[in-house]
């Protein structure tokens, strides 16, 4: 376990560096010189060279990416162009803000979707098999930010329950805070919902249907312990795969989302970047949402690893 | 296509699903080859003294902030939301299939490589990596349909590796190599014969995706740009008058819906056609 | 909850009357079970046997309440000690399984949950219907694997099931069913996925456990001899229906129904008379009907009139339990089950004047265990294949024996070229075969056959027969192109298949069926030698003894030589001429069959020959104690293979040194420490072909 855990580890700096690298250059290949950017369109051609060279624009591309990755290491993303200021804490408290609404939303996600998938399973074919897979097609059916639209109608428009958009501090109070937060994450809620609760239905049905299963009930073990003992242990082990992939979907979600309902995180941060053109700040939040990924990818490993008592013992074996 | 196919059955056993998703995208081809010829009027004609209309007889789904008839705008975006689609998907095909089968098929180093290298692509949320893509450059069309077509492809790779490394464990596999086939005729008349029904399954729902993805890139002004009538940028469009005139937002979303549905029945009931368990196969 | 009965003697524990049951589903319903029924005394272990369709799962199935959704019993009772299963609630029921009905399935590596330890699983019937808690349990679980004969009770209660070997597993799976002491065993071909030197101990231990506790049981099985052994009456079930019962004496040695007498002479006998085609049953089986109008076994029976097609047969009830569905049995009694024709034509001997047709000199296959999650460390590679050498001839058949990881099907396909040897030679009429294939030398292919066991999987799912067994005459170029189709149909013809079966795809064969298509689509190129990996070892009996049959013509006829590949002994002395006994990948004896039957014997063939289950014929002789070896297997390299599990190991010799290559009479040559005169004195297994 120990060794695999090294392994994976090391596997993810790998993925990292080249992922570093992949950002650095399509940043590079982006149009507009950022020494024209910071000195404004009407500087002089030497202006621009003079902030080329002090910036370190002049040399080689190897160099550069040497420079940017050191600081990286050091905890040093850069200066925003835009912003004029330290890019460091703007990213990771849009960071935490993204988390915020990413983990709660993964969490309704997986206990909603394993339940419902567990329910169709079981019911196959009745009408609750029926409803869960209707609303799953509805679920998968509408893009998500046409549901934020829907939502923000209802919610706020006409009932004028929750707020349209933005965000509150949690200094001003934890209710405003939370209401903040509940549109947006039943957005995310619905975008994944259905493709977990599905996932969760089909692997069931599989593990239903095997031996095992069969010979739970041979040993007269009531139904309830059959499905949530026996079955249900087996049948989560291709749910935490989807699960890690779809804490992927929700960051990549939270760009648009953000944007709809205006909150403030790294996804709106990073459409504000990529309008601005400030190279250094794209950079920063894309490496980070990627690195986020990974390690969600990292966490699903590690616990199937540990669900999966087949490749536990060929990790410890080895 | 599924003519020569032994485990296709009839069509009179056909899925109710397979009928349902035929009948829903039908009519969505029709609109998406007649174009701008179908919609009652010029989809990017603005029409001041019609400004924000409700629907009514002769605005059916009412008009946007310009007076443009959204109705027509929806059919019209059709062609382009499908177009963005099939063709993001094709490209992932073109790109993910061969790579996929080599990666199976050789084994070893080389789909070391290709699988190492789809891994370091899939690392990056979808989105993000398709923001990336089109990022580079001004925003256009043709240019999210490429880079769709990119972000999915590791996937296609994936899955084209995956049923392949499961059929070159068929034995009917061994009895090619056993006399002496050469590896086209492997790949092409005993692999590929049986990697297209789940492919098709699997194409079906990459179409999804990426008319999905397609949408939201629009939506966040990095895929179509006005006045195109692309139902992610008519949505995005929309956004500030959802209060008063919902209607702008809401027929392109349920356009988007009920192509998506479309799909997902149709590839639901291919699965079925196609599973060689619902064949009689003993 | 207690049955109201008390189980008096006279009371059958298990009692199933007129049971009738059908699979619905979206292609209709489809009949499994008609009017069954059948009566298990205290302590009485009646054997349910029938081939693959017949119903005996569905039978026993329903006992357990476990026919799935789809099946429905239509009309019947089950009384369970006196209780009528039916009346009961499903929870009911369900909580009688575990507790007083015991199960033991086929498969134990997909029975056990992959997800909990093997001690986890045992306990959860003490827990649930013994109150046991955990920590009680778990005393009592070790006591359980000990009893089913385990020697580290604590270690393995505390292993994952695939940590365990096939035989351990199944032990497992007898000591959670009998860890409530049941009275009622349901054992459903419990033996069947195992080998047969575990198989002997699983049917051993089986035999004692039902004799110590006095257990009854529900045996499903389609093998003759195990239930031979472990049986005192039996069932014998064909298409759906109860077609012949009685003492499992009784019917074995004097079977009254023509099916009975089919399935037991179609059944490859070890004997001294070799060279015969088998009595086959011919046909294949048919669909049972909901309301049957003939007799199901009509169309397949050589004693069948008129009076047979035109109405359903009922059982008839005779003394001593021997109940028939034939209406003229008494007339058949001493009719035998036709012989076929002897030999079909004259054999050409195996002509030894020539150079051998394939010589295999020292072949070694280690598989490398894959790259290890350390990127920098690779795991160390099994040994499947270790120095093998043998010469086969032509128009000779050669059989290979062994079980299960032993590297037979290995070798097979080493020789091909199919999988590329580590090291050694591979000669075909004097050409590098392996050479010859890495440089697609299609001729040397051409001249090469395999026929594969699984006949589904070995043909490409989307093609029609016809292109299946054409490609191979596009490829060698020997038929032009216009004769083609009539090249196929011959071909279809000579395996016995109606020309017609061209056009159709493989799913739509039966097993058998699709068999002979491989078989045709090997001789297509016309090959002068068939590799038969495990051809005939999925096949129902009467289905492998028409197989069997078609293989010696086409050898007669054509001189075809063999590689009969096969886990069975009974197979094996039927057809082959010299045989290979292989264990861990290395050779142990080989030498003609007349030879391999008889002392002197290798000690694992003298297990391996002594552990098959046979029925006893009139003249074979008082049957010998079996040998049985222990589970484990020793892998460590150096010395040999078999010393871990062999019953004669002699000391420190056999670790340290690889037995030598002793040679006696005819080529017969043996590898063992234990001098030859020492190994001829063992007690011969077959008494009867001594003679």
């Amino acid at each position: 376990m120990f060794l695999f855990t090294l392994t994976r580890l090391v596997y993810l700096g790998v993925v990292l560096v080249v992922m570093s690298i992949l950002v650095f250059l399509i940043t590079q290949a982006m149009p507009g010189d950022v020494a024209h950017l910071i000195a404004g369109q009407f500087a002089s051609k030497e202006v621009v060279e003079a902030i080329s060279i002090k910036l370190g624009l002049d040399q080689p591309l190897i160099v550069q990416y040497g420079r940017w990755a050191a600081g990286i290491l050091h905890g040093d993303l850069g200066r925003s162009l835009t912003l004029e200021q330290a890019i460091a804490p703007i990213v990771i408290e849009a960071l935490i803000r993204s988390l915020v609404l990413a983990v709660s939303a993964l969490f309704i996600v997986a206990v909603l979707g394993i339940g419902l998938g567990v329910l169709a399973a079981v019911r196959r074919g009745k009408l609750s098999d029926q409803m869960v897979s209707g609303i799953s097609y509805i679920g998968i059916a509408v893009p998500d930010f046409f549901w934020a639209i829907l939502l923000i109608l209802v919610f706020g428009s006409y009932l004028q329950l929750l707020p349209t958009g933005g965000y509150a501090p949690i200094s001003d109070g934890f209710l405003a805070w939370a209401k903040h937060l509940i549109l947006p994450v039943i957005t995310l809620v619905l975008m994944m919902l259905a493709r977990v609760a599905r996932l969760t239905r089909s692997s069931m049905i599989d593990v239903l249907q095997t031996n095992y299963v069969k010979y739970a009930r041979a040993k007269g073990m009531p139904e309830r312990v059959v499905i949530f003992r026996h079955a249900l242990k087996n049948a989560l082990l291709p749910t935490i795969t989807v699960l890690a992939i779809n804490f992927g979907w929700i960051l990549g979600g939270v760009v648009v989302i953000e944007t709809v309902f205006s909150y403030p995180g790294l996804g709106r941060l990073l459409l504000f970047a990529i309008q601005r053109h400030d190279l250094p700040l794209i950079q920063a939040t894309i490496l980070l949402v990627s690195t986020a990924y990974c390690l969600a990818n990292l966490v699903a490993d590690l616990l199937y690893a540990f669900v999966n008592p087949k490749i536990r013992h060929s990790m410890s074996n080895n | 296509m599924a003519a020569a196919s032994p485990s296709a059955s009839s069509p009179a056993r056909w899925p109710l699903s397979l009928w349902i998703g035929m009948a829903m995208l039908a009519p969505l081809i029709l609109v998406a080859v007649g174009g701008p010829a179908v919609a009652p009027y010029v989809y990017d004609e603005m029409n001041f003294l019609a400004r924000l209309q409700p629907p009514g007889p002769d605005f059916w789904c009412g008009t946007d902030e310009f007076g443009r008839d959204v109705f027509s705008r929806t059919l019209v975006g059709t062609r382009e939301s499908l177009i963005m689609g099939f063709s993001a998907t094709l490209i992932s095909l073109v790109i993910g299939m061969p790579l996929g089968l080599i990666a199976g098929y050789k084994r070893g180093r080389i789909e070391e490589l290709i699988m190492r290298a789809s891994d370091v692509l899939l690392s990056f949320p979808p989105i993000l990596l398709g923001i990336l893509v089109l990022a580079v450059t001004p925003p256009a069309l043709w240019k999210a349909i490429v880079a769709i077509g990119i972000v999915y492809a590791p996937q296609v790779v994936r899955v084209t590796r995956a049923i392949t490394l499961e059929l070159m464990q068929e034995e009917f596999i061994e009895a090619a190599r056993l006399r002496g086939e050469s590896a086209r005729y492997v790949l092409f008349s005993e692999i590929l014969p049986n990697i297209w029904p789940p492919l098709a399954v699997e194409t079906s729902l990459r179409i999804v995706f990426a008319i999905l993805l397609g949408a939201a890139l629009s939506f966040i002004g990095m895929g179509a740009q006005p006045p195109s009538s692309d139902w992610g940028l008519m949505i995005a469009e929309a956004r500030p008058f959802v209060e008063q005139a919902p209607w702008i937002a809401l027929c392109p979303g349920f356009a988007l819906a009920v192509t998506v549905i479309g799909i997902n029945l149709l590839g639901d009931g291919l699965r079925a056609v196609l599973d060689p368990r619902n064949t009689g196969r003993h | 909850m207690r049955a109201p009965s008390d189980s008096s003697p006279q009371t059958p524990v298990l009692d199933v009357r007129n049971l009738t049951i059908s699979y619905t589903s979206a292609r209709g319903t489809q009949r499994a079970v008609t009017d069954v029924s059948l009566a298990i005394m205290p302590g009485e272990v009646v054997g349910l046997v029938g081939e693959s369709g017949s119903g005996k799962s569905t039978v026993a199935m329903a006992v357990l309440d476990l026919l799935g959704e789809d099946g429905v019993i239509e009309t019947g009772d089950i009384l369970f000690e006196g209780t009528d299963l039916r009346t009961l609630s499903a929870t009911e029921r369900r909580a009688l399984l575990g507790h007083r009905i015991g199960a033991v399935f086929q498969d134990p590596f997909t029975s056990l949950n992959p997800a909990y330890t093997v001690g986890d699983q045992i306990a959860e019937p003490l827990i649930r219907h013994k109150g046991f808690s955990a920590a009680q349990a778990a005393p009592r679980v070790e006591e359980l694997l000990a009893e089913v004969g385990i020697r580290e009770p604590g270690r393995i209660a505390r292993s994952y099931p695939h940590q365990l070997s096939g035989g351990m597993q199944q032990r497992a799976l007898i000591a959670t069913a009998i860890s409530c002491e049941p009275r009622f065993l349901i054992l459903d071909e419990p033996t069947t996925a195992l080998d047969v030197t575990v198989e002997a101990k699983i049917i051993e231990l089986l035999a004692s456990l039902c004799d110590r506790h006095r257990l009854a049981a529900l045996f499903v099985s389609h093998n003759l001899g195990i239930v031979n052994r472990l049986c005192s009456s039996i069932c014998v079930l064909y298409g759906s229906q109860i077609v012949e019962t009685g003492r499992t004496r009784d019917v074995l040695a004097d079977p009254v129904h023509p099916y009975t007498k089919g399935l037991i002479a179609a059944l490859p006998h070890i004997t001294a008379e070799r060279h015969q085609r088998l009595p086959s049953i011919p046909g294949t089986v048919g669909k049972a009907a909901a309301m049957p109008t003939a007799c199901v076994f009509a169309q397949r029976c050589p004693f069948v009139e008129d009076a047979c097609r035109n109405q359903a047969q009922a059982l008839r009830k005779s003394a001593g339990g021997r109940d028939t569905r034939c209406w003229k049995s008494d007339a058949l009694k001493e009719a035998p089950w036709p012989t076929e024709a002897g030999l079909a034509t004259a054999r050409k001997a195996p002509t030894q004047q020539t150079a051998p047709l394939i010589e295999v000199e020292g072949l070694c296959k280690t598989f490398d265990g894959g790259r290890s999650i350390l990127p920098w460390r690779r795991r160390s590679g099994t040994v499947a294949v270790d120095h093998v050498s043998f010469t086969i001839e032509r128009g000779e058949v050669l059989g290979l024996v062994g079980e299960s990881g032993s590297g037979k099907s290995t070798i097979g396909r080493s020789i091909l070229a199919l999988i590329e040897p580590s090291a050694g030679k591979v000669t075909f009429d004097g050409a590098d075969f392996v050479e010859g294939a890495r440089q697609g030398d299609r001729d040397l292919r051409r001249r090469a056959q395999l026929v594969f066991q699984n006949s589904a999987a070995s043909l490409n799912p989307r093609k029609t027969v016809g292109a299946a067994i054409a490609r191979p005459l596009v490829l060698s170029g020997l038929t032009e192109p216009k004769a083609r189709r009539e090249k196929v149909a011959e071909l279809l013809s000579r395996v016995g298949l109606p020309i017609h079966y061209a056009e159709r795809y493989p799913h739509e064969l039966s097993g058998g069926e699709r068999q002979r298509v491989n078989i045709a689509r090997a001789l297509a190129s016309e090959p002068e030698f068939i590799v038969c990996d495990e051809a005939v070892s999925a096949l129902d009996v009467s289905v492998q003894a028409n197989i069997l049959n078609l293989l010696s013509e086409l050898r007669d006829e054509l001189g075809l030589a063999y590689l009969f590949i096969t886990h069975d002994i009974a197979v094996i002395s039927h057809i082959a001429d010299r045989v290979l006994v292989i264990y861990g990948g290395t050779l142990c004896e080989e030498g003609p069959i007349e030879r391999i039957l008889r002392p002197p014997y290798h000690p694992y063939t003298e297990a391996l020959l002594s552990a098959v289950p046979r029925l006893a014929r009139a003249g074979d002789g008082p049957e010998r104690p079996r040998i049985l070896l222990e589970d484990t297997m020793v892998t460590t390299s150096g010395g040999c293979v078999f010393r871990g599990r062999c019953p004669r190991k002699r000391g420190a010799v056999c670790d340290e040194q690889a037995p030598p290559v002793q040679t006696a009479a005819d080529g017969h040559r043996i590898a063992c420490h234990i001098p030859l005169a020492e190994l001829a004195a063992a007690a011969p297994v077959f008494p009867d072909l001594v003679a």
